[in-house]
């Protein structure tokens, strides 16, 4: 039997059984989640054979599976989530109902991500995107929050207009090229006109950018990833904003590359680098983890983006790399949050107060993840960044290297935001009771900690794969080593000298440190601090926690002046007044109706009239 | 490579980072007294002070991230030391600086930084935080023009590598900051920011505010600290002397090129009041920037 088929057999067909599994109770479903999950995860790394292809014949169309080493490494950025979250999910989604429901949608979405990764052709992709849109926007509306039914619908608002230009684009293929077929569809394209081109091209960026929440397209992505149930917003964020990413990696570079439109590529890279931007000083000024490392989401994809935008080698490289890497750490850091929320019982940062000796475990995960966020070397975030900014500045792209540059300066405040925030700060008698998660939530977390730390030494564990990636996207030749980065102008650096330095003398400065203060030394608590005299008392809390960053907003004021969302909401408000207008023609007389008739076979009778 | 030559090599440039910086940081006391007509510390005062420091027998402890935060800023100072070229041509003190590219550079700084930020939190102390969110904002304002100069050099020598920079500029006999003055001009505007020092010292505050990040730590942990204050400041110099001044083949060269460039930022800081943070950014993003665009032209042009 045919082995892509059998992993879409096993995530729908399990998550049909989930429905029923978790009707029965909620064990049974659990232990079922958790073997379709490493079940689907253990069969794709394993098992699957890459090489083979299915034809399936239907209604005068011809649809495809088939997989490639472009497609096959978000296939295992999946694969990893997929078993960890199934895991988390157990004690996160305690004492939730209609979990059979959640988990058949979940497993439903996971299933249709499969789906666009191993579709051969362009309607075969369309069929499991709306599949994948519609689970998780049913996911978005599963809480019945007040703000569940807005924010679901802004999110299937975009995704119909994502949709409707995909598919709009999908026609025009099939009428121009005669093929829906994804890698035909690219042999033929350079003999095709550059208008072609360029509005296939237009209309099918939309449609992922959607999903990648590339702005202006980004609107929806804040709200839904924190209304989403945190289990889920890990696997949003972390995989399923990838199969946007997916889909611009191929357009940008099948068809404007090496199609010779290149310039349209650099204003990908302008959108990216924009997003990136605007979106982090967005983040920096939440009040609200969740919001924070939903804006952040958006903004670290933006770095992916400019790197597909670019289109060298090593940008491309780069961007696979930080795509992959940012599954990781990003649903790392929602997995902390559902930690947090669940242990606290609130993410708001005027809230929260110094977690970090309750829940040491979530901590740790949490910082790796931030730092691998930030770029500090020597862990696995800066190879990605460092690779970027490299083929930028060899490539010539200096101007758009520098606003990069800037998104992850910005980026260090909402990192020390999130962390002080949540973790950090004076301590509160109201968080006296919170104990560390269950282990079934925080071994995920410190699994996908350790593997970021590991990465960030010896990248080439991950390279290995994305070289092969990058043949099915043109690119061959691609070397790597396991820990040397090497930039266009052959200039390298050694991950493993650096981490052993640093290593190194922190650790031996440790032990000194301990040896010599350990005697001495008097613990403290957070209310005994130098305070100028004035001690606080009991009831004081002085957390810092309101108008975090009031001097840095008030720097950039202008920034923060313009906003996307009124100028969406104004043209609404058009599109309902115009709607108010063309009302007016129902006016509940029949004789208008009559009417009606009457003008609309007169035009009738004109039009045949002149119609020979 | 030999390893026992690199290790030995490390020890004796760390010293000799040490001790120059400890001293610095001596002197800028001694000017800035006589400048304020006073009759000031001696020069070797600070060597005392950390001597103090950690001698001191009782021990405040705040937790876990308190306890590490001064591991951070030192291990960073200590690798940045490492990998910025110390001596052009010479096999001994060669260290890391074969891994001498500028981005690995400037964003191992944040290392350091988030580490302390990091202690700071745990401490409770809302003044600290404060003073954390104040330097990072100052991180946007400095850091743009910074990079800014930087790339223009990178482009137009075409490398990334500080190492590479010093070959180039001791081979041509030549100083960047007479081939791209922009750059240079640009990269000076922002130094002050990048030590906390002049204008810029909003962050700690220094003289009449019990606050900053520094204002919980104590004993052994204030010594680390100072320690890697100052062999951070002297990589810093360092790095600034390689990029734009043709590096040094001696020690004693290189002593007179950092400590010149020290003086400067010394005599801005006597000059300049303290600026609030969001003055600061916007002073940081005026000027700087300016000079900054106009080594990209310069780089596009010729």
């Amino acid at each position: 039997m045919n082995t892509l088929v059998v992993l879409l057999l096993i995530l729908f067909g399990g998550g049909i059984i989930a429905y029923f599994a978790y009707n029965i109770h909620k064990i049974v479903g659990d232990i079922w989640l958790v073997l379709v999950g490493f079940a689907a995860s253990i069969y794709y790394i394993g098992y699957l054979d890459v090489s083979q292809v299915l034809n399936i014949h239907l209604a005068g169309f011809v649809l495809t599976l088939a997989l490639n080493s472009f497609s096959w490494i978000f296939g295992l950025l999946i694969a990893v989530l997929l078993p960890l979250v199934a895991l988390y999910s157990i004690p996160y989604m305690k004492g939730q109902d209609r979990l059979g429901w959640f988990y058949m949608l979940f497993l439903f979405s996971v299933g249709g991500m499969y789906g666009i990764l191993m579709a051969g052709d362009w309607l075969t992709l369309f069929i499991f995107w709306e599949i994948m849109t519609w689970s998780s926007y049913l996911i978005v509306i599963y809480r019945r929050s007040e703000d569940a039914p807005r924010v679901g619908l802004k999110y299937l608002i975009f995704s119909a207009i994502g949709a409707y230009s995909l598919l709009t684009a999908i026609v025009l293929i099939g009428a121009n090229v005669h093929s829906l077929s994804i890698s035909k569809f690219f042999e033929v394209l350079p003999m095709h006109s550059l208008g072609f081109k360029v509005l296939v091209g237009s209309l099918m960026l939309i449609g992922f950018g959607v999903k990648a929440a590339v702005m202006p397209l980004h609107v929806w992505a804040p709200d839904a990833y924190s209304t989403t149930p945190m289990n889920y917003t890990s696997m949003f964020s972390g995989a399923l904003s990838k199969m946007g990413i997916y889909g611009i990696g191929l357009i940008v570079i099948n068809l404007y590359y090496h199609s010779g439109i290149s310039l349209a590529g650099e204003i990908v890279a302008w959108f990216g680098a924009i997003t990136a931007v605007l979106a982090t000083y967005y983040a920096l000024i939440q009040k609200d983890a969740k919001r924070l490392m939903a804006w952040s989401s958006v903004a670290q994809l933006g770095y992916i983006v400019a790197g597909l935008g670019i289109g060298t080698k090593l940008s491309v490289f780069a961007g696979i790399y930080l795509a992959v890497l940012h599954g990781l750490f990003k649903a790392n850091l929602f997995m902390a949050i559902g930690a947090v929320e669940r242990q606290a019982g609130t993410t708001n940062f005027s809230e929260l107060r110094a977690l970090i000796r309750k829940m040491p475990w979530t901590f740790f995960s949490a910082l790796i993840s931030v730092i691998v966020l930030a770029g500090i070397p020597p862990l696995s975030g800066f190879v990605g960044k460092w690779m970027l900014y490299e083929s930028m500045i060899t490539s010539g792209h200096y101007v758009i290297v520098v606003f990069l540059f800037l998104a992850s300066v910005a980026g260090f405040l909402y990192a020390f935001r999130f962390l002080f925030g949540v973790f950090l700060g004076q301590e509160e008698k109201e968080f006296e009771h919170v104990k560390e998660a269950n282990p079934f939530m925080t071994v995920p977390m410190l699994l996908i900690a350790l593997f970021l730390i590991v990465l960030g030494t010896f990248p080439g564990i991950m390279f290995k794969y994305i070289a092969r990636s990058m043949a099915d996207l043109g690119f061959y030749g691609v070397t790597y080593k396991m820990s040397v980065l090497t930039n266009d102008w052959g200039q390298s650096i050694n991950m493993q000298y650096i981490a052993a330095s640093l290593v190194i003398v922190f650790v031996l400065f440790l032990i000194v440190l301990t040896w010599v203060a350990y005697k001495n030394s008097r613990n403290v608590t957070t209310k005994d601090i130098h305070t100028s005299g004035e001690p606080p008392s009991e009831e004081d809390n002085y957390h810092f926690s309101e108008n975090f960053y009031r001097p840095f907003q008030r720097a950039f004021a202008f920034v923060y002046k313009y906003a996307i969302t009124p100028v969406y909401n104004e043209f609404a408000r058009g599109i309902e007044d115009f709607f108010q207008y063309v009302r007016r023609l129902y006016t509940g007389n029949a004789q208008t109706y009559a009417l009606y008739v009457l003008l609309f076979l007169a035009i009738l009778f004109l039009i045949a009239k002149n119609i020979h | 490579m030999n390893i026992w030559n690199l290790l030995l090599s490390a020890i004796v440039t760390t010293l000799l980072g040490f001790i120059i910086g400890v001293t610095y940081m001596g002197i800028r006391r001694k000017i800035v007294a006589l400048a304020q007509n006073r009759y000031g510390p001696p020069i070797y005062q600070n060597f005392l002070d950390i001597l103090k420091f950690w001698s001191k027998e009782s021990n405040i402890y705040h937790g876990v991230m308190h306890h590490l935060a001064p591991l951070w800023m030192i291990a960073m100072a200590i690798t940045i030391l490492l990998i910025v070229p110390t001596q052009y041509g010479s096999k001994f003190f060669e260290n890391l600086s074969f891994n001498g590219d500028l981005i690995l550079i400037l964003y191992l700084m944040p290392f350091g930084q988030l580490g302390m930020a990091l202690g700071v939190g745990q401490t409770g102390n809302p003044n600290s935080a404060i003073g954390v969110t104040r330097g990072l904002s100052l991180l946007v304002g400095s850091e743009i023009p910074f990079i800014m100069a930087l790339i223009a050099v990178m482009i137009q020598y075409h490398t990334t590598s500080v190492t590479d920079l010093v070959r180039i500029q001791q081979e041509h006999h030549t100083w960047i900051m007479f081939s791209s003055p922009f750059a240079f001009l640009a990269a000076l505007c922002v130094l002050p920011a990048m030590f906390h020092a002049g204008p810029y010292e909003v962050i700690i505050a220094p003289a009449e505010l019990a606050s900053g990040p520094m204002s919980e730590f104590g004993g052994k942990y204030l010594g680390t600290m100072m320690s890697a204050g100052s062999i951070f400041m002297f990589a810093k110099l360092t790095l600034f002397v390689d990029v734009f001044m043709g590096g040094s083949t001696n020690w004693l060269w290189l002593i007179v090129k950092t400590f010149t460039v020290y003086l400067f930022v010394i005599a801005v800081g006597i000059i300049m009041p303290r600026l609030r943070t969001e003055q600061a950014i916007r002073r940081l993003w005026g000027w700087p920037l300016v000079f900054a665009i106009l080594a990209f032209i310069q780089v596009a042009l010729f």
